[in-house]
């Protein structure tokens, strides 16, 4: 993939505005974490743990943060993925994605780049955040 | 707790599957790359390999004795050190690493880390995850 081919403190990566997660893309989830946990499928289950509605899995805050990375600078750039949920995600939430540069660090591996992310619905509420670090390539 | 800090899981394998993969990436609607194509050799999308996906949530919830209306995936925190490619067959070795207790507002809290180890066949440690799960009461 082609990058930037310098990243400087304060830069941030475009932003992810994701498709609404509605319940076909929690059940799609489901299937492919082959995961039991039916609070992501049912209603009533949901109401059972105080919740108003089935919750998304933790796994779309984290996916779009890393989205937002590899999107920027490939897959096989990162080398370090941190994100703490802090709120749930419901059926129909839309995320945004922020990611700032917060380091540059040259040594004799390469550079590395350090991000501090964040995920955020339309109202603003903060449902994840984290950190991540990538290489950049060298100066060609 | 069933389990203490130290207890390892047996290992398993995980083929790394691009039907898996499509379907995760059609769950979240956005490529990881621009023009991915979820087939043999694509990179994993970063959030596919996590334990409760490759090893199986069942094994580590039961062995915890974890009811899952009360239990909540705190985060993850993940260290890539060897590319993994979609249709390469990992081992997958879970730990748990660490266990601690808080008393806050809302009651008891009981934070569980669960540390994961991802081998490809020649036997490189490819990622190492630090999952936390979270029981409330």
């Amino acid at each position: 993939m082609t990058t930037q081919m310098s990243y400087q403190i304060g830069d941030t990566l475009p932003e992810i505005v994701t498709p609404a997660i509605d319940r076909m893309r929690i059940a799609y989830m489901t299937v492919s974490m082959r995961d039991p946990n039916l609070v992501h499928l049912e209603d009533d289950y949901a109401a059972k743990a105080g919740l108003p509605s089935v919750i998304a899995h933790g796994t779309f805050a984290v996916s779009h943060l890393g989205a937002a990375v590899s999107r920027a600078v490939g897959v096989d750039a990162l080398t370090q993925f941190r994100v703490d949920l802090v709120a749930p995600v419901f059926p129909g939430d839309v995320l945004r994605t922020e990611a700032t540069v917060t380091g540059v660090e040259t040594g004799d591996g390469g550079t590395v780049v350090s991000v501090k992310l964040s995920a955020t619905k339309a109202d603003g509420t903060r449902v994840a955040r984290g950190t991540a670090a990538f290489r950049e390539p060298a100066a060609a | 707790m069933a389990v203490v800090v130290g207890h390892r899981f047996p290992e398993r394998e995980f083929y790394v599957d691009p039907v898996r993969v499509e379907e995760f990436v059609f769950a979240l609607g956005v490529d990881p790359e621009p023009g991915y194509r979820a087939e043999i050799g694509a990179p994993v999308p970063p959030g596919f390999l996590m334990y409760v996906t490759t090893y199986g949530a069942d094994p580590v919830h039961d062995a915890l004795e974890f009811d899952l209306l009360r239990t909540v995936f705190g985060g993850v925190d993940e260290e890539f050190l060897a590319p993994v490619r979609l249709g390469d067959r990992l081992t997958v070795r879970p730990r748990i690493s660490d266990i601690t207790e808080k008393s806050g507002g809302s009651g008891r809290l009981t934070f569980v880390e669960v540390t994961t180890e991802y081998l490809l066949g020649d036997g490189t440690v490819a990622v190492r995850e630090r999952s936390t799960i979270v029981q409330r009461g």
